[in-house]
C-alpha cells in the first residue's frame, strides 16, 4: 500500500510519515500544491492525505484537478483553517474523508485504512464477528443463540463497529458517525458506551470481539 | 428636568420677572404723578393693574406653552439620535447613525460620534481578527506537539514513567486542542463567520438522545439523571449545533454537581416558545458571579473549578447557539440546593 502524504509542515509531515510507516504502508512526502498534482497524476497511490493550506495550488484544488482528469484514488483532507463549512466543500470538492488539526494520530491512521478498503465496507444486511449476529433489518442483535437488548444507541455504535470490518475505528470518527458530533465534546462518552456495550456482548458469551487499542480507539474482530 | 422643561421655565420666569418690573416702576411713576394730580395718578394705576394682569399673564402662558413647543421641536434630532445610539453594540458598531442633513450643530454631532463608532468597529475587528490568527496559529505548533507526543506513547520501549508523563502531556494537549476549538468557533461566530441552516428539528428527539447519553455519563459518577414527558416540539435549527447546546449544558450539569445528587431534563411548550430546563443539584453559583458564568473563561470559584476539567468555554459557546437560533438563554441558583438553566427557543409548529 503506497501513500502520498501533502504537507508543507516539516514536522507534521514527518510524524504522520512515521506513523503510518510503522503501520506498514509506503510513504511518499511532498510540500506544494504543484508537485502534489503532478506526482498524484503519474504514480498511483492507494490514498492521498492532502493538507489544504499550500504553498502555490491549495489542497481543494488539487483534488479539483484530480477528479477532473477522472483520477479516483481516495483522499483525505487535512486543514487547520477550522472553515465551519470546510468539509462540506472538501467533500464536495471531491475528497473522501476530513480531519481538522490538530488531529489525533490514531484518527488518522484508522481514516486512512478506512479509505484504503473503500467499497470494501460490509454493506449486508445481517451482520457476523464471530459467533455475533446482527441484523440490521429486525434491528436485533444475538450471541451464540442468546438474543442481546440493545438501546438505540448502542445498536447503532455496534452496526458501526461491525460494518467496519475488523478496522481500527478512532474516537473521533465513531462520534461523527454514531453521535453526528462534528466537534470534540471533551467528555469519555465513547468509552463509556463501549463499555456498556461490551458488557452485553462480550461479558461471559465466549471470546472477546470488541477491543480497545490502547490511546487509538477500538476495533471489532475475532482475534485468532 | 429636561433640557426641555429648565429652558421653557427660565424663559418664563425672565418674562414674569420683566413684566414685574415694568409693573413696579410704573407704578413708583404714578406714586409721584400721584403727588402732583391724585385724581389722574389712580385711574392710571387701575389701568396699569388691569394692563399687567389681562396681558401680561396671558403672555406669559403663551410664553411656556410655546416655549416648550418650541423646544421640543428643536430637542427632537437629539431625542432620536440618543435613540439610535442606545442601540449600538460591538455587533452593529458600523451602523452608521441618521444624520439630518441640513449641516446644523445636531448633523455635526451625529457625524462626529460615526466618526467615533467607525473608530470603534475598527478596533473591534481587529481585536477579533487577531484572536482568529492567534487560534489558527496555534494549531499548527499543538498539531505537532500532538502528534510527535502520539508517537512517543506508541514506543514500547518506554518505561511505565515516561509512559504516564507523556500521557498526561497529551490530556493537556488535547484539552489545550479543545480551547483553541472552541475560541476559533466563538471568535468566527463573533465575525458573522459562522452561518447556520436552519432546518425543521424536532426538539424532543435531540432531548431524548442527550438524555440517553446524560445518563451513561452520570452512572460513572453515582448521578441520577431523570427526564420528564417531552411533548413534540419542532423549532427551526441546526441538529448540530443543538445537539452540541443540549450536551454542553447536561454535560455541566453533571460536573458541576454534588455526590449523589441529581440532574433534571424538561421541555416543555410555553406559548410562543420551547422551553427546555437543565437543573441539578450542584453546589449552586452565587449570586453576584451568576451573571458572568456566560463569559468566556470565566470560572466561578477558583478552589472548585480546578477539580473539573473544562474548556471554560462551554457556557458560552451554548449562549451563542440559543442567541443564533433566536432564542434565550438563562441561569438561575439557590446556593447550596440548586441550579437551573432554561433555554427558550421559538417555536417552527407543533405536532400533537
Amino acid at each position: 500500500m503506497r501513500i502520498l502524504v501533502v504537507e508543507d509542515e516539516r514536522k507534521t509531515a514527518s510524524f504522520i510519515r512515521k506513523a503510518l510507516q510503522a503501520e506498514g504502508f509506503a510513504v511518499d512526502t511532498c510540500g506544494n500544491g504543484d508537485d502534489a498534482l503532478a506526482l498524484a497524476q503519474s504514480t498511483p497511490f492507494d490514498v492521498i492525505v492532502l493538507d489544504i493550506m499550500l504553498p502555490g495550488r491549495d489542497g481543494l484544488s488539487v483534488v479539483r484537478q484530480l477528479r477532473k482528469g477522472k483520477n479516483a484514488t481516495p483522499v483525505l483532507l487535512l486543514s487547520a483553517r477550522g472553515e465551519v463549512n470546510e468539509r462540506v466543500e472538501g467533500l464536495d470538492a471531491g475528497a473522501d474523508d476530513y480531519l481538522p488539526k490538530p488531529f489525533e494520530l490514531a484518527e488518522l491512521i484508522a481514516r486512512v485504512r478506512a479509505l484504503t478498503r473503500r467499497g470494501g465496507e460490509n454493506k449486508s444486511t445481517m451482520l457476523r464477528v464471530g459467533d455475533l449476529l446482527l441484523d440490521t433489518l429486525t434491528r436485533q442483535a444475538q450471541r451464540g443463540g442468546q438474543a442481546i437488548t440493545l438501546t438505540t444507541r448502542e445498536y447503532r455504535l455496534l452496526e458501526f463497529l461491525m460494518r467496519s470490518g475488523g478496522r481500527l475505528c478512532g474516537r473521533m470518527m465513531i462520534l461523527e458517525k454514531v453521535w453526528d458530533y462534528d466537534f470534540d465534546p471533551g467528555t469519555n462518552l465513547v468509552d463509556v458506551y463501549v463499555r456498556r456495550l461490551r458488557e452485553k456482548i462480550d461479558a461471559g458469551l465466549g471470546p472477546k470481539l470488541l477491543h480497545t487499542v490502547r490511546g487509538s480507539g477500538y476495533v471489532m474482530k475475532e482475534m485468532p | 428636568m429636561t433640557i426641555r422643561a429648565r429652558v421653557t421655565w427660565c424663559n418664563a420666569a425672565l418674562l414674569l420677572c420683566s413684566l414685574v418690573l415694568i409693573a413696579v416702576l410704573s407704578l413708583a411713576e404714578l406714586h409721584e404723578r400721584h403727588e402732583r394730580r391724585p385724581r389722574a395718578a389712580e385711574r392710571g394705576m387701575e389701568e396699569i393693574i388691569e394692563i399687567t394682569f389681562w396681558i401680561g399673564v396671558p403672555a406669559v402662558l403663551l410664553s411656556i406653552g410655546g416655549g416648550w413647543w418650541l423646544m421640543r421641536k428643536a430637542l427632537a434630532p437629539v431625542t432620536a439620535l440618543s435613540r439610535a445610539a442606545e442601540r449600538i453594540n460591538e455587533f452593529n458598531l458600523s451602523q452608521p447613525l441618521p444624520r439630518t442633513g441640513n449641516g446644523d450643530e445636531l448633523d455635526r454631532l451625529a457625524e462626529v460620534l460615526n466618526g467615533m463608532t467607525a473608530r470603534l468597529d475598527g478596533s473591534f475587528a481587529r481585536v477579533r481578527e487577531f484572536t482568529l490568527h492567534a487560534s489558527h496559529e496555534l494549531k499548527t505548533p499543538l498539531t505537532i506537539l500532538r502528534g510527535e507526543t502520539e508517537t512517543e506513547l506508541r514506543d514500547e520501549s518506554l518505561s511505565p514513567a515516561q509512559r504516564e508523563r507523556a500521557a498526561s502531556r497529551l490530556d493537556e494537549l488535547r484539552r489545550l486542542s479543545r480551547i483553541v476549538d472552541g475560541l476559533t468557533l466563538l471568535t468566527k461566530a463573533d465575525a458573522g463567520l459562522v452561518p447556520l441552516e436552519l432546518a425543521p428539528v424536532r426538539l424532543d428527539d435531540l432531548a431524548r438522545d442527550s438524555f440517553a447519553d446524560a445518563q451513561i455519563l452520570a452512572e460513572t459518577l453515582g448521578l441520577r439523571v431523570e427526564c420528564g414527558e417531552l411533548p413534540a416540539v419542532t423549532v427551526a435549527g441546526n441538529a448540530h449545533r443543538l445537539r452540541q447546546l443540549l450536551l454542553n449544558i447536561l454535560d455541566n450539569a453533571i460536573k458541576y454537581n454534588q455526590p449523589q445528587g441529581w440532574v433534571r431534563l424538561a421541555l416543555r411548550r410555553a406559548g410562543e416558545t420551547a422551553e427546555l430546563t437543565v437543573a441539578n443539584s450542584g453546589p449552586g453559583i452565587a449570586p453576584d458571579i451568576l451573571p458572568r458564568v456566560f463569559d468566556r473563561f470565566f470560572r466561578g470559584d477558583p478552589a472548585h473549578s480546578s477539580a473539573v476539567e473544562g474548556c471554560g468555554l462551554g457556557l458560552s459557546i451554548a449562549q451563542w447557539i440559543v442567541t443564533a437560533h433566536g432564542g434565550s438563554i438563562e441561569i438561575a441558583s439557590a446556593p447550596g440546593k440548586s441550579t437551573t438553566v432554561t433555554v427558550r427557543l421559538p417555536f417552527l409548529m407543533t405536532t400533537a
